[in-house]
């Protein structure tokens, strides 16, 4: 069950991912996510029932993702429509794009091919096929992310969420950068919609409410527990918080909580995690201490 | 790496994923006695009528001899709508090897179903098992799923109606849009009516907060209310019954319970049935008296005739001495 759950991590840490573009480096919430996530699923899933290959049916979750992204940015930048009200402008559109898609709210999977079904010929343990096609996708993701960063367009996006008035000065369309952001983000988030879609035998519409909150746990989890990193270390604590979160809701399960509350023990573990830090800064205040460790 | 922390997780994380993919290769030799008979039970959502199937599904096991935590261990897990953690319930209630496993509405159905091949599971008020990809077919099942069907019974809906306002022509149907299992009984509803020479308007909610807006404009234009099985509506039924009260509108509900809730008349599938049916299948097949493979699914073909005789009257519906002595209270 433990392998289970990390491989549920990892593709969920796709997600974190997605929404690290946008909430940490340009510093602003996106909630196109809730739809563009089961946005990836609806065309994933379509697509495969359809006949195409889970591969390119994956691939076609991601450019869903993207136009999603692409029509909030445009919102944003050209219509002058506030961040939130745009993501949800579109959040609230992807819900009738889904039924139009699929035809029906929700669609299976079953006795259908999916992309973990490429390494049914290796006969791994159960799950461990999530595990290693997820670990391949996030360290794809990763790698090309890293590498976009490093070019000058990354380093004018990254500029464009340091500081908006002095990237504009050095000649950087901010606009553009924003909606480059929001594809990006969001057509990995359409990507970890797609898997999880895969992973869990059906896609629905109603799959993206609150899944902003699991995205959001990860990349806060990863901060917590290791502070300050390089941009790499960065992105892997986002995928082992993703998991550690998947661990403590499986704690929450096994303990034979009621899972009726589920939703208020996931609350109650974000929230502690958001409070920590400032209650050790309080602490190492009181004590006279330093706030960097 | 410099962050040593974030390295040392890393390393144990791997550490973790080596030992269970070792435990994983050699688990095949494993086998474990079972004293009692195990259940795991996977409900999609709370409300009334899911709550219902469950209630009728733990009553009958008793009745059968299975008494929870005495002659039957009974593992419940209730999504309550959230279809992230679906997936990790299902594997929770997998992982405690259970015989059966029951799935109660289509999306907690969905979830186990995509974790196990081997596992029997038995459905609890899924409308169409096929369309819902569950099954290959709804009378040879195929595989390790079967169960039972809460269709309704349509047909005799439509007639009830029928008897009820001879001069009936347009009835306006509210549903969800987001449930699977609404429109394909919205479509029967529609070519039997249509059938008979009623008109019938459809109008669909995306959720629970439309459903105000959407019965203020029907009211307008139609001279009855039908409400398919769907958990939208059952949920915001509160609101079609104020406002069609408001504008004299009789509800026909599909659910037995609507009808006390403020509907005029149903013939309806008892949401305890389906739960007692539920049981009785999982039953069958803990003594081997089953296997799902080849067990059809179960459909009602009729249904308990229900009336509520005190809002009939408000709305000035006579009901005629045989229905009423057909009725069960």
């Amino acid at each position: 069950m433990i392998a289970s759950t990390i491989g549920q991590g990892i593709l969920w840490s796709v997600l974190g991912l997605g929404i690290y573009l946008t909430y940490r480096i340009l510093d602003f919430p996106d909630l196109t996510t809730e739809g563009s996530f089961p946005l990836g699923g609806a065309v994933c899933v379509t697509a495969i029932t359809n006949g195409v290959s889970p591969v390119i049916a994956t691939l076609l979750g991601v450019i869903a993702g993207m136009l999603a992204g692409l029509t909030t940015g445009l919102l944003y930048t050209k219509g002058k429509i506030p961040v939130i009200l745009s993501g949800i402008l579109v959040m609230s559109a992807l819900n009738s794009v889904m039924l139009f898609v699929m035809k029906s709210p929700n669609l299976s999977l079953l006795n259908k091919p999916k992309i973990f079904s490429l390494l049914n010929f290796a006969h791994l343990p159960a799950n461990f096929d999530v595990i290693l096609i997820g670990l391949l996708v996030v360290i794809i993701v990763i790698f090309c992310l890293l590498s976009f960063l490093n070019t000058d367009l990354g380093q004018a996006y990254i500029a464009t969420g340091d500081n908006e008035v002095m990237a504009k000065s050095l000649g950087i369309h901010t606009d553009k950068m924003k909606i480059l952001g929001l594809v990006v983000s969001n057509g990995l988030i359409g990507l970890s919609g797609a898997l999880i879609a895969q992973s869990d035998g059906y896609a629905d519409i109603n799959k993206g409410i609150g899944v902003i909150v699991i995205g959001l746990a990860s990349i806060i989890l990863g901060e917590l527990l290791f502070g300050e990193l390089t941009m790499l270390e960065r992105f892997i604590a986002i995928v082992v918080g993703s998991i550690i979160y998947q661990l403590l809701i499986l704690a929450v399960i096994k303990l034979s909580f009621d899972t009726t509350y589920l939703k208020f023990y996931s609350s109650v573990i974000l929230g502690i995690c958001l409070i920590i830090p400032e209650l050790s800064k309080k602490f190492s205040e009181k004590k006279g201490g330093s706030i960097n460790e | 790496m410099k962050n040593q922390r974030l390295k040392y997780s890393v390393y144990l994380l791997v550490f973790v994923l080596l030992g269970s993919f070792v435990m994983g290769m050699k688990k095949q030799e494993t086998k474990i006695v079972k004293p009692i008979p195990k259940v795991g039970v996977l409900q999609f959502v709370s409300h009334p009528s899911l709550d219902l199937i469950y209630k009728g599904f733990v009553e009958e096991l008793e009745r059968q001899g299975y008494k929870d935590k005495e002659t039957i261990n009974i593992d419940f897990q209730n999504g309550q709508a959230d279809q992230s953690k679906l997936s990790s319930m299902s594997q929770q209630l997998i992982g405690k090897k259970p015989d059966v496993l029951v799935g109660i509405a289509t999306p907690a159905a969905q979830a186990l179903a995509n974790q196990t091949k081997d596992i029997p599971i038995i459905l609890g008020a899924i409308s169409d098992p096929k369309a819902a990809g569950l099954v290959e077919s709804n009378n040879k099942p195929g595989g390790n799923i079967t169960g039972v069907s809460d269709q309704s019974p349509v047909e005799a809906q439509l007639k009830l109606m029928t008897q009820l306002m001879p001069d009936i022509k347009t009835v306006g149907v509210i549903y969800s849009s987001a449930e699977d299992n609404s429109l394909s009984q919205v479509n029967r509803f529609k070519d039997i009516a249509e059938k008979e020479g009623i008109e019938v308007k459809t109008y669909a909610v995306p959720s629970t907060n439309e459903i105000s807006q959407m019965t203020h404009v029907m009211t307008g234009e139609v001279d009855a209310i039908y409400t398919p099985t769907d958990n939208t509506i059952a949920n915001g039924f509160q609101t079609i019954v104020s406002i069609a009260d408001e504008a004299n509108i009789p509800i026909f509900p599909s659910v037995d319970t609507m009808v006390d809730e403020g509907g005029v008349a149903t013939i309806g599938i008892n949401q305890y049935d389906l739960g007692v049916q539920t049981a009785k299948m999982v039953v069958d097949n803990l003594t081997g008296k089953m296997t799902p493979s080849d067990t059809p699914i179960y459909t009602f073909n009729t249904g308990d005739l229900v009336i509520n005789e005190e809002k009939a009257q408000k709305l000035g519906i006579t009901i005629p001495q045989e229905l009423k002595e057909e009725a069960k209270k």
